[in-house]
């Protein structure tokens, strides 16, 4: 854990400079201090006039006892957030974390058990067929305007973002405080806040496969037989899955995020082919099994996520994350996701406004940092700029090469100084993405075949 | 108190949990299990599409022959270990206190997490683990054996080191309740210790037998993440498959599911209970 | 005994008489064993030693320096491993067990009690007890993870909230219960019920008759009973996993971490875990070894 940074104040619109000074003692950096007091006097006097505004003291003392409670997956459900949240905001914010499966499972069949729920992209898609969410108010989020236009508008970089699967944007906007369904296009309601996202794509042992990596069809390429390994969820396994094989010109996917059944049948023959040839070592289905395949030498090339790939690095063995942006012929791309929190239905009065405050805080900087030494992206650059250093920012967002050695969360050194961030900056990655994850229109066909797999 | 009510009352705080957590959720289930779904909604109907979908595929057939391949191995497998175990303990260890201290020996490593113990697996399996690393020292194999881990032997070897402990104990109970008079007789009579294992120990043994077995196939065939972690997701279970669909709401084919293979199970322990009715132990004839 | 059973060609062409000498030697020389000693010795040993043996790679790889993996080769040695269990660096473990703990206690004791007094009520085959019989059964080959999800959704439509003590408590005896409620059926079929008579005509009450007959003898098992309940409570994950209401048992806290950090934390537990646990045995063992000697004397322990 990077301890200079964890104790700065994160307050977004209400921090004035009495919230700066007082909360950051530790710095070792005179000028770091002055640097983000001036950041936190400038965003507080551009947002003074933002509509909940308060003191700091008197919004501490009017929320104390009120709990909210946060509940998702551990990568995106971070306990250090929640005790940065509690600290700053004068209320507390409990953190629980479940995989994926037990969280959409606990949000729909105990809805009241959960203040801000942290979902996928196509989650939320769900919990909104079944009227689980209220709105969130656009104009109650002081940063909506630094949200990427990757979220807000679907533009991105002058490109039109994918829309195989299921993108952010298509599932942001609703009709009103009810959130009856979702609506297409840019609206004042919003069903969730985008919190955390990256674009995945292969991880691999550059020692051991000897060469480049900028190709999905390497993930099955027969030269790994018995050394690969693909992702253990089903709706995202068999995008990795169907990435692979249209690189390697086997078909052309209509839709990667929403398949026919023809094209599902062919993707899984093509897997259940290749398990019976052995290619496939293991299929992982926690972030601890992907770091632990790639680290122990087991496996050469997988499906990875970023932080899985920081994580080899910190132990001191070369992995990469394989740069797979989209090629002339149109082929390759990242596979994107995008976390991001909900208000349930339930939340009124004193609760409800404590949650548009740590919705603010999230926005305001802390998060955006702490998660971007993982490898992840705050969908507000802006603020989470001002809380890290500005060699870490190009690093981590500009993709430049590194000016001081770069560190990951824990104080570990994950970089040199000259490295350049697998796949380069946000930009580069996310004009890249091919498809989203998503859940699709047969997905009751395709879990059934996706256990053939398994089973075979 | 009246001899009519007392065994209610006794058996009143069991059957208080069994209604309200086992009954009534199961009842729910039950009614899930003829919804309909459609993508990723449920639709309250009355239909056995769910089942009629279930009982005709062969993906069915498959994971519950996996499951069941695993459940026999595991059961062959602890219950040797098992009955050796709890047979040493009981008639071979003279002292009482190091008998019982032997015995907490084998449970300590039980109050450490199962999930911990599971993944603990990983260095002594793996390419570069202990016992590659020991068989390439010693010259025996050339290659690391990479069928150690992630196939269906380290999924039973979990489950045996995982549950074993659920058969010793039953099998230790009825062990120690077996009068020692019996083996002079027995070695009276002429009997060999084989013979006497065989005729004497055996049948009286029959009842923790049985309930180990219980519990140990019970626990196999009900696990869904020593299968999951342990194949490498090599391999898929019945209750994986129930997993992954209420991970995209499929409630209703996971809730079928459940209810089929909670049926099979119940059969399956109520044949086993035949050939020890434990409940005609119970009855004593005044 | 070994010399006696070298004479094998005349035990085997004789067996009376070798036999006699057999017996007349087993009485004379108790000290010596068997040769089915040493081999069972040997496989109880080798049993051992396969449960042990992945804990041992744990506690080695827990003592590892900050470049800590999950398996081998080991990085460094420190304690960095139990510094970061001990500050609840990662994931929430050390909370997860001040929770897990006295919750698998409660089991523990709510699992004896209501399957001694089930086994007691089931003697009398009372009418509707094999339905209930089956409700056991029934309850313990529900799959855990689905029986969890029902539960939860069962207090959230009746408006209850799940929390420790209520859903999970509930959750985790429906698993406990089945293990509990069967073994006392075996404890209790061996169990006479002559000397339940033998007290009540010595003028026993009930209640003397229950603390000072039947409990006594129905020990062990109602130890394997206790023994049940709580690692069957502290290790529950499927049917917890709903009802645990805003905090997570240990084993869930484990499971979801592993989907952001792999961490030899988890080692360090173990390795804690399993200290505490000897040390407790020792004491345990130690205390009750000091108060029969000095109850009975030395020779009360042979």
């Amino acid at each position: 854990m990077n301890d200079e940074i964890n104790t700065t104040a994160g307050h977004g619109a209400t921090a004035s400079t009495t919230g700066a000074a007082e909360t950051a003692p530790n710095l070792p950096d005179g000028g770091r201090r002055g640097l983000l007091k001036a950041a936190a006097a400038t965003v507080g006097g551009v947002l003074a006039g933002a509509p909940i505004t308060g003191f700091p003291q008197i919004m501490k003392r009017d929320f104390q006892g009120i709990t909210l409670r946060h509940v998702g997956v551990s990568y995106a459900v971070q306990r250090e957030i929640g005790e940065q949240a509690s600290k700053d905001l004068g209320f507390k914010v409990e953190m629980q974390n479940l995989d994926t499966s037990a969280s959409i499972t606990r949000f729909v069949t105990q809805p009241n058990s959960v203040d801000i729920a942290d979902m996928e992209g196509w989650q939320v898609k769900v919990a909104m067929a079944r009227g689980l969410l209220q709105g969130i108010d656009s104009k109650k989020i002081k940063e909506f305007d630094g949200i990427l236009p990757i979220f807000t508008t679907g533009v991105y970089e002058g490109r039109k973002i994918s829309r195989q699967g299921i993108s952010p944007y298509e599932v942001m906007y609703t009709d009103g405080a009810e959130a009856k369904k979702i609506v297409e296009g840019q609206q004042q309601w919003l069903t969730f806040l985008p919190q955390v996202f990256n674009a995945d794509s292969l991880g691999y042992r550059p020692d051991k496969v000897g060469r480049e990596v900028t190709e999905w069809k390497d993930l099955i390429d027969p030269k790994f037989a018995g050394r690969a390994a693909i992702l253990d969820i089903p709706n995202i396994g068999i995008m990795d899955a169907a990435q692979a094989l249209e690189s390697r010109g086997d078909l052309v996917y209509g839709n990667k995020g929403n398949m026919t059944r023809k094209e599902i049948d062919t993707t899984i023959n093509a897997l259940i082919d290749l398990k019976k040839k052995g290619h496939f070592r293991a299929s992982w289905s926690t972030f601890e099994q992907s770091v632990e395949l790639m680290a122990s030498g087991e496996v050469f090339i997988q499906s990875m996520w970023s932080p899985a790939v920081t994580a080899v690095l910190e132990k001191g063995i070369p992995c990469i994350y394989a740069p797979v942006g989209i090629k002339p012929n149109g082929k390759e791309g990242y596979r994107g996701w995008c976390n991001g929190m909900s208000l349930m239905k339930h939340l009124n009065g004193k609760k409800l406004e404590a949650a548009y405050e740590y919705l603010n805080w999230y926005y305001s900087g802390w998060q955006g940092a702490y998660v971007a030494r993982h490898g992840y992206y705050s969908p507000v650059p802006r603020t989470a700029k001002s809380q890290m250093t500005a060699a870490e920012f190009d690093y981590w967002y500009l993709g430049k090469p590194a000016a001081e050695i770069i560190k990951s969360d824990h104080g570990q050194p994950i970089a040199k100084v000259g490295n350049v961030r697998d796949g380069g900056s946000l930009a580069q990655r996310f004009s890249n993405i091919a498809c989203w994850n998503t859940v699709m229109d047969e997905n009751q066909y395709m879990v059934q075949r996706w256990n053939e797999f398994k089973a075979a | 108190m009246s001899l009519r009510i007392k065994p209610y009352l006794q058996l009143a705080p069991l059957i208080l949990v069994l209604l309200l957590f086992v009954a009534a959720p199961l009842v729910f289930v039950v009614i899930v299990s003829f919804f309909r779904s459609d993508g990723f909604d449920t639709i309250p109907a009355f239909s056995f599409e769910n089942y009629a979908a279930l009982l005709s595929s062969s993906l069915t057939l498959s994971l519950y022959g996996k499951m069941i391949k695993y459940a026999l191995m595991t059961w062959v497998a602890s219950l040797l270990i098992g009955f050796f175990v709890a047979y040493f303990l009981v008639f071979h260890v003279r002292n009482k206190v190091v008998a019982i201290g032997l015995f907490l020996v084998c449970t300590v490593p039980f109050w450490t997490s199962n999930v911990i113990r599971m993944i603990s697996w990983m260095p002594v399996l793996a390419e570069q683990g202990v016992i590659n690393s020991a068989l390439l020292k010693l010259g025996l194999i050339d290659a690391p054996l990479r069928m150690l881990l992630f196939s269906d032997l380290s999924v039973v070897v979990a489950y045996v080191h995982l549950f074993t402990i659920f058969m010793i104990v039953p099998i230790f109970n009825s062990m120690s309740r077996i009068d020692r008079k019996l083996f002079e007789a027995a070695l009276d009579a002429g009997a060999s210790r084989f013979d006497t294992l065989r005729l004497v120990v055996l049948p009286l043994a029959k009842s923790g037998i049985v309930m180990g077995s219980i519990f140990v196939i019970t626990l196999v065939m009900g696990d869904f993440y020593v299968v999951k972690v342990m194949s490498g997701g090599g391999s898929a279970s019945v209750v994986s498959a129930m997993y992954d669909n209420v991970s995209t709401l499929l409630f209703p084919p996971a809730a079928a599911s459940a209810v089929v293979l909670l049926l099979i199970l119940t059969v399956l322990i109520a044949i086993l209970t035949r050939f020890v009715d434990v409940r005609q132990e119970l009855v004593r004839q005044r | 005994m070994a010399h006696l059973t070298s004479s094998a060609p005349s035990a085997i062409a004789s067996p009376r008489p070798a036999q006699a000498q057999v017996r007349a030697q087993v009485r004379a020389d108790k000290d010596s064993r068997p040769w089915t000693f040493y081999v069972l010795a040997l496989f109880f040993s080798s049993y051992v030693i396969f449960l042990y043996g992945p804990m041992m790679c744990m506690y080695v790889l827990s003592f590892q320096g900050e470049q800590g993996a999950l398996s081998f080769p080991m990085r460094g040695v420190s304690l960095h491993w139990f510094h970061q269990l001990w500050e609840g660096r990662s994931g929430d473990i050390a909370g997860a067990v001040q929770r897990s703990l006295p919750l698998a206690l409660i089991v523990m004791v709510i699992t004896v009690v209501f399957s001694v007094s089930s086994g007691l009520g089931f003697r009398y085959r009372a009418r509707g007890s094999n339905a209930i019989f089956y409700a056991v059964i029934i309850s313990l080959t529900a799959p855990g993870y689905i029986l969890g999800i029902g539960i939860g959704l069962m207090f959230s439509l009746f408006g209850w909230s799940t929390s420790w003590y209520t859903s999970a408590l509930g959750a985790q005896l429906s698993w406990t219960l089945p293990f509990g409620v069967l073994i006392s059926f075996a404890v209790f079929g061996r169990f006479d019920a002559a000397y339940e008579e033998a007290a009540r005509d010595l003028g026993a009450s009930p209640a003397q008759t229950l603390r000072l007959v039947v409990l006594p003898i129905l020990a062990p098992g109602i130890i394997a009973i206790a023994l049940f309940g709580f690692t069957l409570s502290y290790d529950e994950f499927a049917r917890t996993l709903q009802t645990t209401g805003p905090s997570n048992t240990v084993p869930i806290e484990i499971w979801s971490m592993t989907q952001n950090v792999t961490s030899p934390t988890i080692y360090a537990l173990g390795t804690v875990t399993t200290g505490l646990s000897f040390l407790l045995i020792g004491v345990a063992i130690t205390a009750v070894v000091l108060i029969q000697r000095r109850r009975f004397g030395a020779a009360a322990l042979r």
